[in-house]
């Protein structure tokens, strides 16, 4: 099957996932652009305007931006990061594209031995309140500025936001196991980590496997594995989710601690609805693992995490040429995740003018890179993640099943105002101890030295009047619309 | 002409300035609320309230004389304290507000509503009523249809504050082509000063010249999308602390109450006078699947502190006439109690519309317990037809139109 997909692709063009997108396109068409202008009125319409808009993209400042290559290190540690200070962002530089794109994916290589001595020591087993929660939100995102492995803290933030659980039902100490779950195998294959997270304690509680009992199914996990995690609506009927949700009892929660506290799960065959089901199809006495098994390999299921990984990578609705691309690669490679993320960011499309700044920071992102910018002592982390909520993100309590919206939802009138606010509070905070930088090396680290022309002049005109105020000055570029995006 | 949702999707939204100020900016905010007495259909508000997590319908309007309930519910029934609306049924005890209103007529009760092929999840079912289709998806709500709507007929007031979220983000039934404010509080809403060594650096002026000059040069749609958002969170914010010590509650709202304080933030812009056309607040933790009682009990006695302070409120400042209020949840709770003394996803449940426009009563039928689906209440209303009654009966707009469909039109607004 796999052979015949690939052999309709014509073999005379390079396809999209390869071509260099439009990135030698624009450079060759640029200066074509006058012409283009003067052609287009002999056009009238529609025509007209869509030619005008093509002249514009092709034409604007924005396009050549990631032809130089500090820029495109930038990009690629916004993307497969948290941003970075201006000392990490010239230790990649130094290894060019490609090598620090290796480095990066290869990370079990790096040692994160200075953040480990870094990070506070976290207890969660004790506590459900507010302090305990707000100290494991700071611990991560800890995790996320500091680490020496930006993926794997970016591949985490990724499940938590597809294979979701919340504070609302789980209590904080299933949240910090899940979420080193999910570091733990972050680029590893998809069934695997269906068939760990299906018995994990904070998503059994989450979507109440836990109650899941022979002869009592509860259909709520077996429907959002389905809906959400692999084919999503359409491919499956009430009776798959009946089915398969008699398929996943007998896992429940280990010990006689509170439900919430506990962090093992066991199985219980009594508890396991051992008979016959018929699931898409196909009749056998189903675990769920074998729900599981069945799940994976469907083309479907490769096509909806292939878009949702490159849409949280890259850009948002890709071109099916790359949807199919990447399925085929997450088929051919076992269902391996880490196999497709590497083959993202090797794409043209990646680096393609289509991708920059195609994203708007996430508040885990903004907040990350923010801080970054700043620095922070263990307080600053825990301050800076309790100040998310506002943006519309708080660490380990996702709004509900599907995750965190992306994109321009992340942007209204109340949360653009505490973005650009937690600017100026995390400058504040630490303004007699930021080091004094140019508006250059600013501007140059955190938003490519690549603004409009009007806003250069108008950060210069801060920078003369507030002489010496390096927090307004930091503060001003970080809440430039530039930065907001990534 | 241009609508002002062209002008969004083209990235082409002038900057509000000078004559371009919308009058309810340029003009006293105080004054524009007291002199309009008797309300035209755009000069009225709808506040919804969503129940999250799924509502025990059951446990909220109760069928206290039928066998089947005491039956189903041996731990979670509610045998004492009900206030009875007839001889049937009765509200939860801690609806004691909802029940004075009840009293006064100003309470309507749609019984049984739901939707054809109930979907049990969260998301899906929520993703039904905020689209009000059956499909879900994530196309424009159905208010933010009504918000459109308003934009194509010259009747929208054109600014933040239009359609209002009480909390952090925009809630998908307010999803439109014309931005809508999440408010989360009045204080917090304004962009800081820099502290320079103590002297306060005001950043408004230069910020808005970086968002305008990125608005042409930034990629489709960010660019666009920033620099009106940045205008209109600057414009809501200078109205909103224009307001904010004029603005004296005339409801006792309970303190430690989020519900309370979103709805005490709701009063407070409509009071001002801030255009408001359709607000959102909600109330989270409905989902009880085990230990439902003592949970329930509390939501239910914040929820009913929270409206009757929010009616005290808006009569005090005479604006009672156009305000309307309606509840909704994804869905109502499984009819029997399972092993953990708490309720499963479920069907069918009742709908509140509260308000002075409103004749009060019962609506609807009340769905058998002896009749079930897999244990579930057949619905007897679909919430369209609860949608198509408020927005035709009470905002005049085009129901079907907004609603791709005709649905029943139920006489629950007074004329």
């Amino acid at each position: 099957m796999d052979d015949a997909a690939s052999r309709t692709s014509p073999a005379t063009t390079r396809p999209i996932w390869k071509r260099p997108v439009s990135r030698r396109a624009v450079l060759a068409t640029g200066a074509a652009g006058a012409t283009a202008t003067a052609l287009a009125v002999l056009w009238k319409g529609d025509a007209l305007s869509q030619i005008l808009d093509r002249v514009r993209d092709l034409t604007h400042a924005y396009q050549g931006a990631l032809n130089n290559e500090r820029v495109r290190v930038a990009h690629l540690l916004r993307r497969a990061g948290f941003g970075a200070t201006a000392g990490e962002l010239d230790r990649y530089l130094a290894m060019g594209t490609a090598g620090a794109t290796q480095v990066l994916l290869d990370y079990p290589k790096t040692s994160n031995a200075s953040l480990d001595a870094a990070l506070p020591a976290v207890d969660p087993s004790g506590g459900r309140g507010a302090a305990t929660v707000a100290a494991i939100q700071g611990w991560w995102l800890q995790r996320m500025v500091e680490t020496a492995r930006p993926l794997e803290e970016k591949m985490t933030l990724f499940w938590h936001g597809l294979l979701t659980s919340g504070l609302d039902k789980a209590g904080p100490a299933q949240m910090f196991t899940q979420n080193q779950l999910f570091r733990k195998m972050a680029m590893g294959n998809f069934d695997d980590l269906l068939k760990a997270i299906s018995k994990d304690p904070a998503m059994m509680i989450y979507l109440d496997t836990e109650t899941n009992r022979k002869g009592k199914p509860n259909e709520n996990y077996a429907r959002e594995l389905m809906e959400l995690f692999t084919t999503g609506i359409g491919h499956y009927s009430e009776d798959d989710v009946r089915e398969s949700a008699r398929a996943f009892t007998g896992w429940t929660l280990q010990g006689s601690q509170q439900r919430r506290l506990t962090t093992d799960s066991v199985f219980v065959p009594r508890l396991h609805d051992a008979g016959p089901k018929t699931f898409m199809g196909r009749n056998g006495n189903f675990t769920g693992d074998d729900i599981v098994d069945m799940l994976a390999p469907l083309r479907v299921t490769a096509e909806r995490l292939s878009t949702r990984l490159f849409s949280f990578f890259a850009y948002p609705n890709p071109e099916p040429e790359i949807v199919h691309h990447l399925a085929d690669t997450f088929q051919k490679n076992r269902y391996n995740v880490g196999a497709v993320v590497r083959e993202i960011f090797a794409m043209d499309a990646f680096y393609s003018p289509k991708a920059y700044r195609a994203l708007v920071k996430s508040p885990a992102e903004l907040v990350a890179q923010t801080l970054k910018a700043t620095s922070a002592d263990a307080k600053g982390y825990v301050a800076a993640a309790t100040a998310m909520a506002p943006m519309g993100q708080v660490l380990f309590y996702p709004p509900n099943v599907a995750g965190w919206p992306a994109g321009s939802s992340w942007i209204n009138s109340s949360t653009l105002l505490t973005r650009i606010n937690l600017a100026n509070s995390a400058t504040q905070r630490m303004r007699t101890a930021l080091p004094t930088q140019s508006l250059d090396n600013l501007t140059r680290t955190l938003v490519d030295g690549n603004l409009s022309p009007s806003t250069k002049d108008g950060l210069k005109a801060y920078a003369a009047a507030h002489p010496g105020d390096q927090a307004g000055l930091l503060f001003m570029v970080l809440a430039t619309p530039e930065f907001q995006l990534n | 002409m241009f609508s002002r949702r062209d002008f969004m999707t083209q990235g082409l939204l002038p900057i509000f300035a000078g004559s371009a100020v919308p009058a309810v900016f340029a003009n006293g905010v105080a004054a524009a609320a007291a002199d309009s007495p008797k309300a035209t259909p755009s000069d009225r508000v709808l506040v919804l309230v969503q129940l999250a997590g799924g509502n025990d319908g059951l446990n909220t309007l109760i069928p206290f004389q039928d066998g089947a309930y005491h039956d189903a519910r041996p731990t979670l029934r509610q045998d004492q304290g009900v206030l009875t609306l007839n001889s049937q049924l009765g509200l939860h005890p801690n609806l004691k507000g909802l029940k004075a209103s009840w009293d006064a007529g100003q309470l309507a009760i749609v019984q049984g509503v739901g939707y054809p092929n109930p979907n049990l999840s969260h998301f899906a079912s929520m993703s039904v009523w905020e689209t009000a289709s059956v499909r879900g998806g994530i196309g424009d709500g159905w208010l933010g249809r009504y918000l459109n709507y308003l934009d194509q007929v010259g009747e929208s007031p054109n600014h933040a504050l239009e359609g209002v979220s009480a909390g952090s983000l925009v809630p998908p039934e307010l999803r439109s082509k014309t931005p809508v404010t999440a408010l989360q509080s009045l204080r917090t809403f304004r962009l800081q000063p820099v502290n320079e060594h103590g002297t306060q650096v005001d950043v408004e002026n230069p910020l808005m010249k970086f968002y305008s000059a990125f608005k042409g040069a930034g990629p489709a749609p960010f660019g666009a999308l920033l620099d009106t958002t940045l205008q209109e969170a600057l414009q809501a914010s200078h109205a909103l602390q224009a307001t904010d010590a004029t603005y004296v509650a005339k409801g006792t709202y309970p303190t430690n109450s989020p519900i309370a304080s979103a709805l005490k933030l709701v009063a407070e812009t409509i009071v001002s006078g801030l255009g408001v056309r359709v607000a959102h607040v909600t109330l989270g933790g409905f989902d009880n699947h085990a230990r439902e009682k003592p949970v329930h009990d509390k939501l239910l006695l914040d929820l009913d502190q929270a409206l009757t302070a929010f009616m005290q409120d808006l009569k005090g400042h005479g604006l009672d006439d156009r305000v309307l209020v309606m509840t909704w949840s994804e869905f109502g709770r499984r009819v029997k109690e399972n092993g953990s003394a708490g309720t499963d996803h479920g069907t069918a449940a009742p709908m509140f519309v509260l308000g002075a426009p409103v004749k009060g009563g019962l609506y609807g039928q009340q769905p058998s317990l002896n009749d079930l689906d897999n244990g579930n209440l057949k619905f007897t209303t679909d919430f369209r037809s609860v949608y198509a009654s408020v927005l035709q009966g009470y905002l005049k707009a085009p129901a079907s139109d907004l609603l791709g469909g005709n649905f029943e039109i139920l006489p629950l607004l007074k004329a």
